[in-house]
């Protein structure tokens, strides 16, 4: 019980916080809604079992990533005026509409009869402390999985922003 | 029995041809030299030691090379079988050619293309080795097309001649016609017989339909190779190339390819009796036809050309009577002579600077006495005024002609005898004809050649030739006499050691018997008679007509027969007609495809139609591709939108 | 579907779908680049939270990746490149400012010629 008011609380507070980073005109405001929504998910994380994750995604994506997003913001500077108009075409009708028929679709299927049921761990409250003993989703077991079974991917990654860093230097600079 | 060392024979020169060919130009002229000649004769020794061992123990040597490529039923190996009809082949390409190898040291001394010239020369052996030795249709043919390729490649040696090398595309184009039924005949066989093995075809029983078509579509293929009617008429323009060339390829080996894969498929042929009697009535022909061209020519080189279709001519009427063995032994004399003839000529054009017109000829026999000798010995060899090596040959042909039981396939009386019994006789008289004519235009050309006197302009003075050139030439000669024991008759050397060497011995059972049977034994004395009567007259009339008057001589003869001599000296009109028949009309559908193929379906249609039709479309896909992002992602939206449906709802 | 014993996958997938539905809403409706990048972040974190919830309510009873929690490898380096994708993207908003002094993302139409 307590789990489903938690989850009812955190799912609001994300889908409102992410209704606000889409519907606010300023940017400002949507980066701050946005890191409210990545706080939210974060408890919706540990819902899930996912510790380590939910501490990565407050640390990386409302730490790290977000302050870029404030910082470009505040460097841009945009005044009223260059915000531009909204405008409404019937494209961006067609692709709403095709967006709530996708979101239509999913929800469809996941709430539906077809979605299966007889999974083993589904609601069964030992297999999850079995689980939680068992250190499920913290540091240690996420890291043997990453550092084990997943090296190549993950050394891969760690090149990946490497050669983010130097992309955005070289784009952003104009004149090296 | 299986061996391992046959493929050398028509590897070497290849090695050779790839030398001279790639690094010949950079190479000394000596080691050009030394590498063409010497793979020629390796490749000869090698099958001048296979064809010693051959006997009772070995009859045949046989070697999977390697093979070449499978599909489904079908399995074409690069095998070579060597018997005592390709082992004599080999010797007589092999020998014949090493022979001509070392004439053209001398010959094309001066040119600057020698290197090239002597890879083709090589590539040409391979070939024709390919062509003796391989032991299925499928490698037969890769050594036909690759004499071919020769054959068009040494006509056109002098290509920035405009004349000569359309004289090349010539040869190339009328033996494509050819090959495409020699191409259809391996097909037929494969399918009915399920092999292109000669050894698997030469024992299938075939249908009588099935055999009859097969061996038609081969020898339409051997009439353009060897130069038959109707496809005969490149062989005189292909003495364009380089005179060693014409002796080699153009009289001695290549063109008698046809007579050689009739003379293989022997037991194809027996079983259909009406493509024999096609066989023979197209060799007597092209004998007639020929040698009516033949006495009207001046060129010395076209004389020879046209006598090479005649006597090809013979060597069918002889594989076309059933008597294989006097047909194939007139291809190896006629190789003797014929070669030594045409390198003759070779030395006289090379002894008169390049002069080919026999009326600036005349009284040469004082300059080039070697050249004049073997001359004399080959042309008596061809003529059968003697009895030499082309008298037996000849005579054998004719004789068997005569007593053919070949043409049985109306064998509907009871007591089996064959219905066609006028054929043979006929073949036999229009054969003896052409004899003479050929005894006729051969001393017609030897008399305006070497007797009288000089007629030539004062500039050139006639010279012999090195002795590198007149060496070939007396051995040639020496081997058109010594053939004569091939052909010697068997009641002459019955029991001595000289049977062993008479090629009706030598080949007995290589080849099938014809259907009706050989012919009874018949006395050859009254044919030796006749045959030497005819060429006796043939002698007489050009003596008369040519000795004492040369040129005077044609005159005569013109002002007798006008009209005839008229049409004689044009080539009876035979190439204005297939000008017309086949050329203009060709050309004219050419035309006519030109408009409507190329400058409206694939100018019109195709090359503008479908650039216009793009454009069209990318007018149109312009629209979506606006550059508006939100656009594209709204319609990838859609799409995500249609698959979820598909995969979430339907799947 | 119990609504209120709400330990079962289907609440974290219909929530993840509502979320990439909003961020995808986003993408297609907005006029602003950085707002578009942002609505990208969001429907990232809807796939993350997918990743998470089949992590932990499987369908199956054993993983053919071996282990359940390789959909916890997946999320970080989802994190990871989600990092690297925000500062390139950022980057290109600035140099694209720079010229056009506009970060509408309907104004960014040259690639078309």
């Amino acid at each position: 019980m307590a789990e489903a008011i938690l989850f009812y609380l955190f799912a609001i507070g994300a889908l409102a916080a992410g209704a606000q980073v889409i519907f606010r005109r300023n940017p400002i405001y949507g980066a701050l809604s946005l890191v409210g929504a990545l706080f939210f998910l974060s408890g919706i994380y540990v819902l899930l079992a996912a510790h380590l994750i939910a501490i990565l995604q407050i640390i990386v994506y409302a730490g790290a990533v977000m302050v870029l997003f404030v910082f470009v913001i505040m460097l841009l500077n945009l005044k009223e005026e260059e915000l531009g108009e909204q405008r409404i075409t019937v494209w961006k009708g067609v692709g709403l509409a095709a967006v709530v028929a996708s979101f239509g679709v999913i929800a469809w299927r996941a709430l539906g009869p077809a979605f299966p049921q007889g999974a083993l761990m589904q609601g069964d409250r030992r297999v999850d402390n079995a689980l939680l003993v068992a250190g499920f989703g913290g540091v240690k077991t996420v890291g043997r999985i990453l550092y084990l079974a997943s090296i190549l991917p993950f050394e891969v990654t760690s090149l990946l922003l490497l050669v983010a860093v130097v992309a955005a230097v070289v784009v952003a600079k104009g004149r090296i | 029995m299986e061996v391992t060392w046959l493929h050398l024979v028509p590897l070497l020169p290849l090695i050779g041809a790839a030398i001279c060919g790639l690094v010949g130009k950079w190479l000394p002229k000596g080691w050009v030299y030394a590498v063409a000649l010497a793979s020629v004769l390796l490749s000869f020794l090698i099958g001048l030691r296979a064809f010693i061992g051959l006997g009772e123990q070995a009859p045949l040597f046989h070697e999977l090379w390697f093979n070449w490529f499978s599909a489904g039923s079908l399995r074409v190996d690069m095998a070579f079988s060597f018997d005592r009809l390709s082992g004599a082949l080999t010797l007589v390409v092999t020998g014949v050619g090493f022979l001509i190898h070392v004439y053209s040291v001398g010959y094309m001394e001066e040119d600057p293309g020698y290197w090239r010239y002597f890879s083709y020369l090589n590539l040409f052996i391979a070939a024709m080795m390919t062509l003796v030795l391989g032991d299925n249709l499928v490698a037969m043919f890769v050594g036909w097309e690759g004499v071919g390729l020769c054959s068009y490649l040494l006509i056109g040696f002098w290509f920035t001649d405009e004349e000569k090398a359309y004289a090349g595309r010539k040869a190339f184009i009328v033996n494509r016609i050819g090959d495409f039924g020699f191409l259809i005949g391996i097909f037929i066989l494969f399918n009915q017989v399920g092999t292109v093995g000669i050894a698997q075809i030469n024992s299938a029983v075939l249908p009588l339909g099935v055999a009859s078509i097969a061996a038609l579509c081969l020898f339409i293929g051997a009439t353009g190779k060897s130069a038959q009617l109707p496809l005969y008429i490149w062989l005189p323009d292909a003495m364009a190339g380089p005179t060693p060339v014409s002796a080699l390829i153009h009289a001695a080996t290549m063109v008698t390819a046809g007579v050689y894969m009739v003379a293989r498929l022997s037991h194809l042929y027996v079983s259909a009796p009406g493509v024999m009697a096609v066989v023979a009535v197209v060799g007597v022909l092209t004998a007639l036809w020929s040698a009516l061209i033949a006495t009207s020519q001046n060129d010395i080189k076209k004389v020879l050309a046209y006598s090479t279709v005649s006597q090809l001519g013979f060597m069918f009427i002889g594989v076309g009577v059933g008597a294989f063995f006097a047909g194939t032994m007139h291809l190896v004399t006629h190789a003797f002579f014929k070669a030594c003839l045409f390198l003759g000529s070779g030395a006289v054009i090379h002894g008169l600077h390049g002069e080919q017109d026999i009326q600036r000829m005349g009284g040469l026999r004082k300059y080039l006495p070697s050249t004049r000798t073997t001359f004399l010995v080959a042309t008596i060899a061809i003529t059968g005024i003697l009895p030499i090596s082309g008298f037996f040959s000849k005579d054998e042909i004719l004789g068997q002609a005569l007593h053919t039981r070949a043409f049985s396939f109306l064998t509907l009386t009871p007591d089996g005898s064959t219905r066609l019994t006028w054929l043979g006789p006929l073949i036999y008289a229009v054969g003896s004809f052409s004899a003479f004519l050929t005894s006729f235009y051969m001393w017609r050309c030897y008399f305006l050649t070497f007797s009288g006197e000089y007629r030539g302009p004062e500039s050139v003075h006639p010279h012999e030739s090195p002795s590198v050139m007149t060496l070939p030439l007396w051995i040639l000669a020496a081997l058109s006499v010594i053939g004569l024991v091939l052909g010697l008759p068997q009641a002459w050397v019955h029991g001595t050691g000289l049977q062993h060497w008479t090629w009706e011995h030598f080949t007995d059972g290589v080849f099938s018997r014809p259907r009706g049977g050989a012919p009874e034994e018949f006395s050859p004395y009254l044919g030796y008679g006749i045959a030497l009567i005819v060429g006796w007259a043939g002698w007489a009339c050009s003596y008369a007509l040519y000795f004492k008057r040369g040129l005077a001589g044609d005159e005569l003869l013109t002002a007798r027969i006008h009209v005839l001599r008229g049409a004689l000296a044009n080539k009876l009109y035979v190439d204005e007609l297939y000008d017309f028949l086949v050329v203009r009309p060709f050309w004219a559908l050419a035309r006519g495809l030109f408009r409507l193929v190329d400058a409206t379906l694939i100018d019109g249609l195709f090359v503008n139609g479908i650039p216009t039709l793009i454009a069209w479309v990318g007018a149109m896909a312009r629209r979506f591709q606006n550059g508006d992002v939100q656009r594209y992602l709204a319609v990838t939206a859609l799409g995500v939108a249609a698959l979820l449906y598909v995969f979430l709802v339907r799947g | 579907m119990d609504f209120f014993h709400a330990h079962q996958a289907q609440h974290y997938l219909v929530l993840a779908a509502m979320l990439f539905a909003l961020g995808a809403a986003g993408v297609v409706l907005r006029r602003n680049a950085i707002i578009v990048l942002m609505s990208i972040e969001v429907m990232l974190n809807a796939v993350n939270l997918t990743f998470l919830a089949f992590s932990r309510f499987p369908l199956v009873p054993n993983s053919p990746m071996g282990s359940f929690l390789s959909g916890h490898a997946a999320v970080f380096f989802v994190i990871a490149t989600a990092a690297a994708e925000a500062s390139v993207g950022l980057a290109i908003i600035i140099a694209v400012f720079r010229s056009r002094t506009s970060v509408n993302v309907d104004e960014f139409d040259t690639l078309k010629l």
